[in-house]
């Protein structure tokens, strides 16, 4: 079992992150991107539990910039469909990291089933995504830039620890996160 | 002469709307084929209407102007993400509804979503109106401009007779 949590993985992230357009989960995952480092290039998902990667999906089709969507185990199972709406329709500048922690974080580390019997990695698979990356914590850099040189869309899934550090709640309002988000995405 | 769907469609581009998500219904055939053979638009089929709801946000945070072409029952699938997502980020988004389980309908089945779909509707805070002949194509058009203006989700529900022709 890793050790590390997701935190830790987001630490080594965040200073990777180039001109994608991040779109990042509820909850934790959310706190945790805000606390490491605010972008306007952040979509914050404050609510709509499992929607993440969908929205990313609909970024990446509407934009020819890269987008990068931080995700759990928890919420794609929550959403499954979208790994075979991805595989069929997600475009070549489409990121899908799945973070997988086995818990349902956010609300108390209730097991999901990726710590009983269920791969998300092969469940990709399954869908059709041709690139799903199985990486472990240390290899998030090369998984990036993996996706970053050949076309996607792409699914990395890494497994970590549970288990969250204590952060507040993002203090930044729904429509202003809309707003500055709006006026990147159309920047190029 | 132009069908209604061809009428339809025609409106909701003229109106703005460059990005579609589909999910099929009897009665919408002929307007989701001709969306996915159509050049100028962007065509995704998801699994589930909430899924479409989280697509259609992206595609509005990303500068194009979604529309949901879905049975009413989509509703039901996706109130979560409508209100939690597309309300809370006060975001445009016109879903164009067929409204089975309304007069006309031949499946009995249908019918207690078709009464259900308007309160949902209203439970939501999710503007919508019901159009029931061919000739109102163009009003339905017309609400890709409400829903920009008005910065939230709208409903437009379908009923048999707008897709019968002629009547």
């Amino acid at each position: 079992m890793p050790v590390t949590r997701r935190f830790e993985l987001l630490e080594k992230l965040v200073p990777l992150l180039q001109d994608e357009l991040v779109v990042s989960n509820i909850g934790f995952p959310s706190q945790e991107l805000y606390f490491l480092g605010d972008s306007k290039r952040h979509f914050y998902m404050l609510g709509s539990m499992g929607m993440a990667s969908s929205i990313g999906l609909g970024m990446s089709l509407g934009t020819h910039r890269r987008v990068l969507v931080i995700d759990g185990d928890g919420s794609v199972l929550m959403n499954l469909g979208t790994l075979s709406t991805i595989a069929n329709f997600g475009p070549a500048n489409y990121i899908l990291l799945i973070v997988d922690n086995g818990a349902y974080g956010s609300t108390g580390d209730q097991p999901t089933h990726t710590s009983g019997k269920t791969d998300l990695a092969a469940m990709a698979r399954g869908a059709g995504v041709s690139s799903v990356i199985e990486a472990g914590l240390e290899d998030i850099a090369s998984a990036l830039e993996h996706a970053r040189q050949n076309n996607g869309p792409h699914v990395i899934v890494i497994r970590v620890a549970p288990g969250s550090p204590a952060l507040n709640p993002i203090p930044l309002s729904p429509v202003y996160i809309r707003d500055r988000f709006i006026r990147e995405s159309k920047r190029l | 002469m132009l069908s209604v769907s061809q009428r339809l469609l025609e409106s909701l581009k003229q109106h703005g709307a460059d990005f579609f998500v589909t999910v099929p219904c009897k009665l919408s055939a002929e307007l989701v084929r001709l969306i996915s053979e159509d050049k100028e638009v962007i065509h995704v089929a998801p699994t589930r209407e909430e899924e479409g709801v989280g697509i259609c946000a992206g595609v509005y945070l990303s500068g194009k102007m979604p529309v949901m072409v879905i049975q009413n029952s989509g509703i039901g699938n996706s109130a979560n993400a409508l209100a939690a997502l597309t309300q809370l980020y006060q975001l445009p988004l016109l879903l164009v509804c067929t409204h089975r389980g309304s007069p006309g309908e031949r499946i009995g089945a249908q019918v207690p979503m078709g009464i259900a779909v308007k309160g949902i509707l209203d439970a939501l805070e999710i503007p919508h109106f019901s159009f029931n002949n061919h000739s109102q194509a163009e009003q339905v058009g017309g609400l890709v401009a409400y829903t920009q203006v008005a910065q939230r989700p709208v409903a437009a529900l379908l009923g048999f007779d707008f897709w019968r022709e002629g009547v």
